[in-house]
């Protein structure tokens, strides 16, 4: 039994898991084994009710065009507790469509405009809606390494993405591309990062590869669940790169 | 037949001869220079052959060779495609090298699921066997719905085709479609509410949108479904896997409508592809007497799960290469009764998928509740799977990333069975290195 425990909510986890994004919970759990904390995760889907008050974490993944279309129906329920969420400073971790549902707007394949639900203010449109013809060579497909601007953190991943996303000015990129094609490859950011919500278009997945972005989110739902605790010991695990 | 067809399918057979003798090769090139002369020359063969297709993202190598065996057993003159070369040019050579029939024959053809419309195009078929459709390699094909949308490009044009679609799969139930239309499945009588795991692709109701329920699951998606919101549930089975009996890695014995079979393979995945080759059979007039003899011969067709004898282990090599099959592939290797050692080969080159994701979609936490002796990890990908492993729980990995030194980290397991699961280039390398050291005759099949 560990001393600490944190829940995680796994948004649309049965709908949106199509690059592996299971893989983020199970690398939550490694890492908060590490640092003496237990991680249970529910899944949250359609029809379910997302009371934020239960969770300390949340983790929401990329998934196919006809889901993610079904889910955009479905998250506008979900929209006000998932604000205070975020708002309220609890880790959030949303990879590809799901980065893409948190923000304004996206335009899916077939060149619809599909809103998102505005917690976050970034939007996304396609290059390819126009030629579709054109889409695999509009894809950007292929490994990618960005750094953290705010601490220098390498975050290595692979993307696979047709959306083009652009940041509103609110947010801060989660990384500076170094190699790959980033946000929109036009203006070098990749992801994004609103207090403490990551988004990414990383597969790999994102926390199995890069371990330290698991354990900040980690340290930072604790000190959130625990605020009189003292975490050095958390703070100084090692993070042994995988990869 | 016209000149232009006579003088293409004389050149694809010339050239076949010419491959196979000089350089013990060939199994698409000849069928790439017939159809240069003859592009329509697949209607030529219509009239000297019947045709069933067998399509879907798993299994389509087993069914068909399965189906082949069955077939057999009534048909005089089947022809089939060699595993893999299941695109157009593979397709003509297949019916290019087939022994000239003296009366119509029936041609048993493993179609890729977009180049099933190819075939419509020019044959008739009299059946399109559907297996499944799971997410593959998505860096390369596209999500379930429009690969299943090329399939139906490929229905459209053969509106008389009997459909023999897995009836456990949902998506094979989604469209109306003017053909008949017979299911096959796993017969249950149970009546829970289950939901498939987190990890499962295919569980939106077609009809409504909610997520589907299942008063039983086979494996990943696949199973007695039904739609809690709508009432959408799976369709009446026509032929139906009534009991599952003992299964090892090597045989696998079950009945299908009360009649016991068994077949010299493991793997629940594998009674499927019996199933839909059994489906097949019965629907073309093979008695379940014939099907048992069929099944039982000892022709070797499971070519993708042979056991290399390597200095006394017992080498299972695998391939793997999406995370349902991959997740069999972990079942089917736990119900070894014998102590055994792990290994995982993972390349990321085109053939394998570039993106290494789909690892995490693997059930490894398996492998923990099971006494495994040793595991291992190989390939230039070593490290992303024994992260893998890692965060499974497994502890004690051995790393080799060279896979030309993969061989004698395998004579150097502790125990006589040694399960190899790999990637498709990994593999080819690996059977390139044992085919150096005389283990294997050699080449991929």
């Amino acid at each position: 039994m560990a001393k600490y425990n944190l829940k995680v909510a796994h948004f649309y986890g049965d709908l949106m898991n199509t690059y592996g994004d299971i893989g983020n919970i199970i690398a939550l759990k490694y890492y908060g084994k590490q640092m003496d904390t237990d991680i249970t995760s529910d899944i949250v889907s359609i029809g379910d009710d997302f009371d934020d008050q239960q969770y300390d974490l949340a983790v929401f993944g990329g998934g196919q065009d006809y889901e993610q279309m079904v889910i955009s129906k479905d998250i506008p329920h979900k929209k006000e507790a998932i604000a205070r969420f975020i708002n309220g400073g609890k880790p959030f971790l949303a990879i590809c469509g799901g980065f893409q549902l948190l923000g304004q707007y996206y335009v899916d394949a077939n060149g619809e405009k599909i809103p998102g639900i505005g917690v976050l203010s970034h939007y996304t449109v396609t290059q390819s809606s126009h030629r579709s013809a054109m889409q695999n060579q509009t894809r950007f497909i292929g490994d990618i390494v960005i750094k953290n601007p705010q601490n220098g953190d390498l975050y290595h991943g692979f993307e696979n993405h047709n959306g083009r996303t652009f940041l509103g000015d609110d947010e801060q990129p989660l990384g500076i591309v170094q190699e790959g094609h980033g946000n929109n490859g036009e203006d070098k950011t990749e992801g994004a990062i609103y207090k403490h919500t990551y988004c990414s278009y990383f597969h790999g997945p994102i926390l199995t590869r890069n371990g330290n972005l698991a354990k900040q989110m980690l340290l930072e739902a604790l000190h959130n669940k625990y605020p009189n605790e003292d975490f050095s010991k958390q703070e100084s695990l090692i993070i042994k790169p995988t990869f | 037949m016209s000149i232009k067809s006579s003088f293409a399918e004389f050149a694809g057979r010339s050239s076949y001869w010419f491959l196979h003798n000089v350089f013990h090769g060939g199994s698409s090139l000849p069928g790439k220079i017939t159809l240069k002369l003859d592009p329509n020359i697949l209607s030529e063969f219509s009239k000297k052959y019947d045709l069933v297709i067998i399509t879907g993202t798993n299994g389509k190598t087993l069914t068909t060779a399965l189906s082949t065996r069955v077939l057999r057993e009534k048909y005089p003159q089947v022809v089939t495609n060699p595993s893999g070369s299941n695109m157009e040019q593979g397709i003509v050579t297949a019916f290019i090298t087939a022994p000239r029939a003296k009366q119509k024959g029936l041609a048993v053809l493993e179609v890729d699921e977009a180049n099933v419309r190819m075939v419509t195009k020019h044959i008739q078929p009299i059946a399109i066997v559907m297996t499944n459709l799971f997410r593959d390699q998505m860096d390369r094909y596209g999500e379930i719905y429009t690969t299943y949308d090329k399939i139906l490009a490929g229905v459209k044009l053969a509106p008389k085709a009997t459909i023999i679609a897995n009836g456990d799969e949902q998506i094979f139930n989604t469209k109306d479609l003017p053909n008949p239309v017979i299911y096959y499945g796993f017969a249950n009588d149970h009546q829970e509410d289950l939901r498939a795991p987190a990890n499962t692709d295919g569980l939106l109701c077609t009809k409504c949108q909610h997520i589907l329920h299942f008063h039983n699951i086979t494996y990943a998606s696949l199973g007695e479904y039904f739609c809690p919101n709508c009432g959408f549930h799976r369709p009446e089975l026509t032929y139906k896997v009534t009991a599952i009996g003992s299964m090892t890695p090597t045989s696998s014995k079950f009945q299908i409508d009360g009649h016991p079979f068994e077949i010299g393979v493991g793997g629940l995945y594998n009674i499927y592809n019996a199933l839909a080759a059994y489906s097949l059979g019965r629907f073309l007039g093979v008695s379940p007497a014939q099907i048992q003899n069929a099944f039982q011969a000892d022709e070797h067709v499971f070519g993708r799960q042979e056991i290399i004898n390597v200095d006394g282990k017992e080498v299972t090599l695998v391939l793997v290469k999406n995370p349902v099959g991959l997740n069999q592939v972990i079942d089917m290797v736990l119900t070894d009764p014998e102590p055994f050692s792990f290994g995982f080969l993972l390349n990321a080159h085109y053939a394998d998928g570039i993106d290494t994701s789909w690892i995490w979609d693997g059930n490894f936490e398996k492998l923990n509740n099971h006494s495994i002796k040793k595991f291992f990890t190989g390939g230039e990908r070593y490290k992303d799977i024994s992260t893998r492993l890692t965060m499974a729980g497994i502890n004690d990995i051995e790393e080799e990333p060279d896979l030309a030194k993969v061989i004698d980290k395998i004579k150097q397991m502790p125990t006589k069975h040694v399960y190899v699961l790999s990637s498709y280039t990994a593999m080819l390398q690996l059977r390139k290195e044992l085919a150096e050291r005389k283990y294997i005759q050699g080449g991929m099949d």
